[in-house]
């Protein structure tokens, strides 16, 4: 019988095939390559801002500014390079350190001043968000210079994101799932008292985690700079919830201990194939987020059965 | 494991004090302990040790106290819990403290992962090496199991065997048995015992001198802030060790035995019951079985863990149903079989569980003492403030419940005085028979003392009781008869006699 136990992540993929597979039954021209790819291009941005987050909520803590960071990211890379002319490799290094000073601020305010992460996040949402708004005055950046803009329309610029993307959930799974540094960050979020009595460093740790969402913030907004050729401080509206549920479809614990970036992107998948699949289908879009908010419901029904034996398979 | 030869001591703490404020809390404390021992360290709540091993533990820093901490013949200055750690100390706390979505291997390899940083974890080699630690220290737990899924016991087990991990010259168990049964219990100590035999030197905090006088090899007694009493094995004894813990003498532990009048009415009386067993259905707990109870008596139930006393109890106060018999008030009557008709005809039953059934833990003293009394407090359904505050006061103060603040939430106190406190919830309703179920259970002596006064101005009063205790002595010393119950018979009844703690035992293994 071992032989046939499908892991967590087993049945979900099984579940996103199911899905699939249902959507192209009812429309044909839904199992092209053409239609695959926006799947997947649809999400590589939230995929590649929400993969540390994983590593960050698997430690007990949150970060709602995301979205709102990235947006931020784009701005400041897009004013960077149009505008200051600076060299792509030092505007990419500048606005990573946007990203990751943004994430330290959350870091200090919640671990130093204390503060609930959700609500300091929040604050941080606003903010990030009004200065992206105030930079860019609200306008988009366009003038993208060389290799900046020469990516949109080649084949590079078609699969860029979505490279990115998997090589930052790889990254996040690699260490979340086969490090001891992982090890550590689930210990911290399963039980905080048992990481110290371990001599664990929670606050250092916690902090690294931070930083570490902040920069992964930042890269999906250079990404989505260099995929649009054009950045907007609209940018990243919402993710946080498409984050935290594709967080819960794929199996993570919003209360900390147990996470997987792998799940993260499979529920980011399911999401997006029944969004695009409603509206191949001629669905009233009305009923996507219907349908998420119910899937969202029940993949935290299986967790709840599931819970025991997750980390053990 | 200090093989160092350096010295014959693990660990040595000398000449230490620590004020908080006006407040003494140590006094210069001297703690030695040898290579290779299990030092029992005892002392009521409040008698130090949890300040001492504070500040062993590196939680007070080295500066906030007075005197010298030597660990295996070094002297260390302890800034905080990882310079401890380091230092070689280990403290396994008294609250269950794991990682629950980690396996057990990755529990005990935490302290290890945190100096490795960032590298691959190769969990089949780790479990392999973890598997043989386990078998090598016979810690009975399989290392790729998830913490989750273990019971508590196995829990504590987990965090003594991560505690082992990081080699400690001093390993310190924080009152290790508070939440097991006594087979966990017996676990445990052949765990501890085994790790002496590898060398380990350990210190075992706990109140319980039953368990001193079982596992340890020396022992030292903290009582206000002071080093009372300290001793190794070839001079233990129990009555020593107690009055030393509680600074008087055995004798006055226990109250004096009121004589019951012969005159004084049988209260209760049980014929030929037949007590169902709460789970299973229509199949009898125990065969039939008689018992009257006086007036003025105390009356104890005895037998094992299981034997079926405190289903007895719950039969007489109507949660548990019974199959067959009688059940007679002292005039004769029967009560209905619903709870409300048994609080009627004037049973109190005081729980075992004051956790679970006994008490209302996020509200006030005053709020649960008069819960049961709401009725007679109330005027038109209002309830009036005044004259439950005055009930309320005058019962926190019969009982001495600490604090003396009625309004104090019941979470917050302890052990004891909660126990107390749902003494008092039950007096209050002016029974005739009380019964309580392991009313010392969990609470430290002082306390244990004032319950048994308490009970004993009960029969005093002219109320009876049946008691149900698993502490032997304390049940023989108690109660006026013994009644045995095993292998679900009726045994036999005895006088309660502190010296026949051999014979009810015996009794109770259903050996006669």
């Amino acid at each position: 019988m071992k032989s046939l136990r499908i892991s967590p992540i087993g049945k979900r993929v099984i579940f996103v095939f199911i899905i699939f597979g249902a959507f192209a039954l009812l429309k044909n021209s839904f199992a092209t390559y053409d239609s695959i790819l926006s799947i997947v291009q649809g999400i590589a941005f939230v995929g590649i801002a929400s993969a540390f987050l994983t590593l960050l909520i698997t430690s007990g803590e949150f970060d709602i500014s995301i979205g709102a960071n990235a947006a931020l990211a784009a701005i400041v890379a897009g004013e960077l390079v149009a505008k200051s002319h600076l060299s792509l490799w030092l505007s990419i290094f500048l606005t990573l350190l946007v990203g990751l000073v943004i994430g330290a601020i959350n870091g200090a305010v919640v671990l130093i001043a204390k503060v609930p992460s959700f609500i300091a996040t929040i604050a941080m949402l606003f903010i990030a968000r009004s200065f992206s708004v105030y930079i860019s005055q609200a306008k988009a950046i366009e003038n993208f210079p060389g290799l900046w803009k020469g990516f949109k329309g080649s084949v590079m610029g078609q699969y860029f994101s979505i490279i990115v993307m998997l090589v930052v959930i790889l990254i996040g799974e690699f260490i979340l799932n086969y490090t001891t540094f992982g090890k550590v960050i689930a210990a911290i979020g399963a039980n905080k008292e048992a990481a110290r009595i371990a001599g664990i460093n929670v606050i250092r740790t916690k902090f690294i985690l931070f930083m570490l969402t902040g920069v992964g913030a930042a890269l999906a907004g250079i990404v989505a700079d260099i995929h649009f050729s054009s950045a907007r401080s609209s940018l990243g509206t919402g993710w946080e919830l498409y984050a935290i549920a594709g967080l819960v479809i794929g199996g993570t614990s919003l209360f900390g201990g147990r996470g997987t970036v792998v799940g993260l992107l499979i529920g980011l998948l399911l999401m997006q194939i029944i969004a695009s699949g409603m509206v191949a289908g001629g669905i009233d879009p009305w009923w996507q987020t219907v349908i998420t908010g119910v899937i969202v419901l029940i993949s935290l029904g299986i967790d709840r059965k599931r819970k025991k034996v997750f980390v053990n398979e | 494991m200090s093989e160092k030869s350096t010295g014959q001591y693990a660990l040595e703490m000398s000449h230490i004090s620590k004020n908080f404020g006006p407040v003494i809390a140590l006094h210069d404390v001297d703690l030695k302990i040898r290579n290779g021992y299990i030092h029992g360290l005892i002392g009521q709540n409040g008698a130090g040790k949890s300040t001492l091993m504070k500040i062993l533990s590196g939680y007070y820093p080295s500066g906030t106290f007075d005197g010298e901490i030597i660990v295996a013949g070094n002297n260390v200055e302890l800034k905080s819990p990882r310079d401890a750690q380091q230092s070689g100390i280990a403290i396994v706390p008294q609250e269950i403290t794991v990682a629950g979505t980690l396996t057990v291997a990755e529990n005990i390899l935490l302290s290890e992962f945190n100096k490795r940083g960032l590298k691959l974890y190769a969990k089949r080699d780790e479990d392999k090496a973890i598997e043989k630690f386990l078998a090598d220290n016979g810690i009975p737990l399989v290392s790729s199991q998830l913490v989750d899924t273990l019971t508590l016991p196995q829990k504590q087990i987990l965090m003594i065997a991560s505690a082992l991990y990081m080699n400690p010259k001093v390993l310190v168990l924080d009152e290790p048995t508070s939440s097991l049964t006594n087979d966990e219990i017996g676990t445990l100590f052949s765990i501890v015992r085994n790790l002496k035999v590898k060398g380990y030197t350990t210190v075992f905090i706990t109140h319980k001198i039953a368990e001193i006088m079982d596992l340890c090899d020396s022992v030292s007694i903290l009582r206000d802030g002071q080093v009372v009493y300290e001793t190794d094995r070839t001079h233990f004894n129990s009555d020593t060790l107690i009055s030393n813990m509680i600074g008087r003498s055995i004798g006055e532990l226990y109250p004096t035995k009121n004589v019951i009048k012969s005159d004084a009415p049988v209260v209760l009386s049980v014929t030929d019951l037949i007590v169902e067993n709460p789970r299973k259905p229509g199949e009898k707990m125990l065969d039939a079985f008689s018992f009257e109870l006086r007036a003025g008596e105390i009356l104890g139930l005895g037998g094992l863990v299981g034997s079926g006393r405190t289903e007895i109890l719950k039969a007489l106060f109507r949660e548990n149903s019974v199959l067959a018999g009688k059940i007679q008030l002292g005039d004769g009557k029967v009560y209905g079989d619903a709870i409300p008709d048994a609080l009627d005809a004037g049973i109190a039953y005081i729980t075992e569980d004051r956790k679970i059934e006994g008490l209302l833990f996020n509200m006030t003293i005053r709020g649960n003492l008069t819960a049961s009394i709401m009725q007679v407090l109330s005027a038109k359904g209002v309830l009036k403030r005044k004259s439950e505050k005055e009930i309320a006061k005058e019962t926190s103060k019969s009982l001495s419940v600490k604090p003396s603040d009625i309004e104090a939430l019941i979470g917050n106190l302890s052990g004891g005085n909660q126990q107390k406190v749902l003494i008092g919830k039950s007096l209050l309703v002016k029974p005739l028979i009380f019964m309580l179920d392991e009313p010392t259970k969990g609470v430290d002596i002082a306390s244990k003392a004032e319950i048994y006064q308490i009970i004993h101005d009960l029969v005093e009063k002219g109320a009876g009781v049946l008691l149900v205790s698993s502490e032997f002595p304390e049940l023989l010393a108690i109660s006026h008869r013994v009644i045995v119950f095993a292998n679900g018979k009726y045994q036999g009844e005895m006088v309660g006699d502190i010296d026949k703690e051999h014979e009810l035992m015996l009794m109770a293994i259903g050996g006669k």
